[in-house]
């Protein structure tokens, strides 16, 4: 097995009862990139991750975590961070870190040095004595996230992690999420917040009810909706329909249309040639968001 | 590193958690000291009951009505015959009175004396001697009856009974006595019984702190939910034996202030392996009672979803181990009965009633042969507790029931 992809699955599929909660995904998740897997509440991303954790068996599919076909071989070598998040209340903020690493097998002394220094880093080193129970949630969900880390994963799953968190908070946990990937680390991350995603992910693949919908760069997933142009002539009276494409839309003293596969080009050159002249001229490329909303929506459409 | 070692270090990192957080609290301190207040309890009520006996037995008095020359002997007979009373279960003292004119209305008398509470009185001629006893004198009664005897035999050799000087010296019998035997195989069921009543039972709601505070999906997805179980098993069963330490320990150095005779009365516990022997066969049977009734409890707890529910089955988790008692107790009164063969294979009550085996019977190869079947069986319900946990709680089995399979 090569070390070429830290994650794999094909085909997975899941059932609660009768209802299909995932219906035979499939990823690859490149070795030290940042992956993320986007979808709507509800979508299958949880029972998904868990899948490729090994914490519930799928019912149809293969996987393979790390070069293991049975991801508890590899879970050593796993930091993760469940959607629910969860610490014994009465535990210090370090002995939690201490002991989330003691699970994967990282011996106390270096946890104990670890825990001090991660808590110091992600500005939380006079909590590192408080019980979890005396923390913001906030707080407390970054010392999960730290316990996650604290044995140095080859792979960090993180379930929603920007959840709950305040914006300086998200910042810190987008630093520390490229601090791991710079260490080597491959990250692999649900979202549902766009943000997050454009600015992070080298890939990412979009699930929406059970499936996956997309797979590829956010490049690639912007690129699946075509840019829109916004067009100001300098003379309104000398625009005429056919100079236009048939699907141009007036909005006010604007006109707008999808980009024409030919390009802008043969448009400007009419336009300018009836002498409507060019006063404000934008090409709009779709955000992600606009892509996972069409994308999703389709989906929507087709259930 | 290997699975097994593997397993072993994530099942030490679930137990050492577990009970650091159950002995590093402060309500600890009272489980620990539990017993204490029993034995408080226990000590002011043998104390207040002692002292209204004492009161009471203060005064009673045994009368005999005799001349004062058979005074002297019946004095002398009383003297020797008391020697064999243990203190608290001597007869009253002895008061004799000289006869008057009519020493049947003096005897009558004797009971209305404001000076003490007379519970039997003698007169009359040694040989047929009358004796009236009152309420709870009967025992009195057969006393001044022994009295008379020595006095009249003293009387009848010439004043004094013949002396007798004895060489006393202490014997240790090798071979265990049956009585002891017996009484070793109910104690070390009942003492099983009692350490894992009292124990056993916590871990029933150990698995609702992961479940209430969702550790559980940290736990889950780090270690397998076998290493989760046993290790919260280990962990709890070090408490146990942190308990069982300390009071050991205590009891320990009580005994050894206790006088001789209590001493003398463990040592008569003679079980048919021998005494160290014993002493680890109790440990490995007690262990085993603990880890066997614990994964079910554990199983059945964890499947629980409120305190509440958990609370219910406090209830039915004792009556199951009273009933693994009760049927160890039937099966060790009738040694080699069908009853007994049950309890001894049936995994429930097999560390029980092989406790009661090890105090009877001096062979020793059915324990090793009870201890494998017991650890096969802790692991048998830790596997099982473990799938079912996975599946009902984790939801990872979506399979259907089969009840339900058809007509999906």
């Amino acid at each position: 097995m090569d070390n070429q992809w830290a994650v794999t699955a094909s085909g997975l599929a899941k059932r609660f009862g009768d209802r299909r909660v995932v219906d035979g995904v499939d990823i690859a998740v490149p070795t030290g990139a940042v992956y993320g897997v986007l979808g709507p509440n509800g979508a299958g991303k949880t029972t998904t991750l868990r899948m490729l954790l090994g914490i519930i068996e799928p019912d149809e599919g293969q996987r393979s975590l790390l070069g293991h076909a049975h991801p508890r071989d590899a879970s050593d070598l796993v930091g993760y961070l469940p959607e629910e998040r969860g610490l014994y209340p009465a535990m210090k903020a370090r002995d939690a870190i201490v002991f989330m690493g003691a699970l994967r097998g990282l011996d106390r002394a270096t946890g104990r040095v670890r825990a001090d220094e991660l808590l110091e880093q992600a500005g939380l080193g006079h909590a590192a004595d408080s019980k979890i129970r005396k923390l913001s949630k906030g707080m407390a969900q970054l010392v999960q996230l730290l316990g996650s880390v604290v044995h140095r994963p080859k792979l960090l799953v993180l379930d929603e992690p920007f959840s709950g968190l305040d914006p300086v908070n998200q910042e810190r946990l987008e630093a520390l999420i490229l601090g791991e990937r710079d260490r080597g680390a491959t990250i692999l991350f649900s979202t549902h917040v766009m943000a997050h995603a454009e600015r992070l992910c080298d890939r990412l693949a979009i699930i929406a009810g059970g499936r996956r919908r997309f797979e590829g760069t956010v490049h690639d997933a912007r690129g699946t909706l075509t840019a829109q142009v916004r067009y100001r002539p300098r003379d309104p009276e000398r625009v005429l329909p056919e100079l236009l494409p048939a699907d141009a839309v007036r909005e006010g003293a604007d006109w707008r249309f999808p980009m024409p596969e030919q390009g802008i080009e043969p448009i400007l050159g009419r336009l300018l040639t009836a002498g409507a002249g060019i006063l404000n001229l934008s090409i709009e490329r779709p955000s992600l968001h606009e892509a996972f909303v069409r994308i999703v929506g389709e989906q929507e459409m087709a259930a | 590193m290997s699975q097994t070692r593997r397993l072993i270090r994530q099942t030490m990192t679930i137990a050492r958690r577990d009970f650091i957080a159950t002995v590093f609290t402060p309500i600890f301190l009272l489980f620990l000291f539990a017993p204490l207040i029993m034995v408080a309890f226990s000590t002011i009520g043998a104390l207040g009951a002692a002292q209204a006996a004492d009161h009471g037995s203060d005064r009673v008095r045994i009368v005999a009505i005799v001349s004062d020359a058979t005074a002297t002997a019946f004095a002398a007979a009383d003297r020797q015959s008391r020697t064999i009373f243990r203190r608290d279960e001597e007869p009253p003292e002895l008061v004799t009175l000289p006869p008057a004119r009519d020493p049947a209305a003096q005897a009558r008398a004797a009971f209305e004396s404001p000076d003490y509470d007379a519970t039997a009185v003698l007169y009359g001629p040694l040989d047929r001697p009358t004796i009236l006893y009152g309420a709870r004198g009967q025992r009195a009664a057969d006393y001044l009856t022994v009295l008379a005897t020595g006095a009249l035999s003293a009387e009848r050799l010439g004043g004094e009974l013949p002396k007798v000087t004895p060489r006393k010296l202490a014997f240790s019998r090798q071979r265990a006595t049956l009585g002891g035997q017996n009484q070793t195989a109910s104690l070390a069921v009942f003492g099983v019984f009692f350490l894992t009543l009292f124990l056993a039972g916590q871990v029933v709601g150990t698995m609702a702190e992961e479940r209430s505070n969702k550790v559980i999906e940290v736990l889950a997805a780090a270690v397998p939910l076998e290493a989760v179980f046993l290790g919260k098993l280990l962990g709890m069963f070090g408490v146990a034996v942190l308990f069982i330490g300390f009071w050991g320990t205590v009891l320990g150095q009580v005994a050894s202030l206790l006088p001789p005779a209590f001493a003398g009365m463990v040592g008569e516990l003679s079980p048919a392996v021998g005494l160290p022997m014993f002493v680890m066969l109790f440990v490995a049977y007690f262990t085993m009672a603990y880890l066997l009734l614990g994964s079910v409890f554990l199983t059945i707890g964890a499947q629980a979803s409120t305190m509440r529910e958990i609370q219910m089955l406090s209830l039915p988790i004792t009556i199951i181990q009273v009933g693994m008692f009760t049927l160890t107790l039937s099966g060790l009164s009738q040694p080699g009965s069908w009853l007994a063969l049950v309890a001894e294979v049936f995994p429930l009550s097999s560390p029980f009633a092989m406790a009661g085996v090890a105090a009877a019977s001096d062979a020793l190869w059915p324990h090793a042969v009870a201890l494998a079947w017991q650890a096969l069986w802790v692991a048998l319900f830790v596997t099982l507790g473990a799938r079912l946990f996975r599946r009902g709680v984790l939801q990872s089995g979506s399979t259907r029931p089969f009840w339900r399979r058809k007509g999906a």
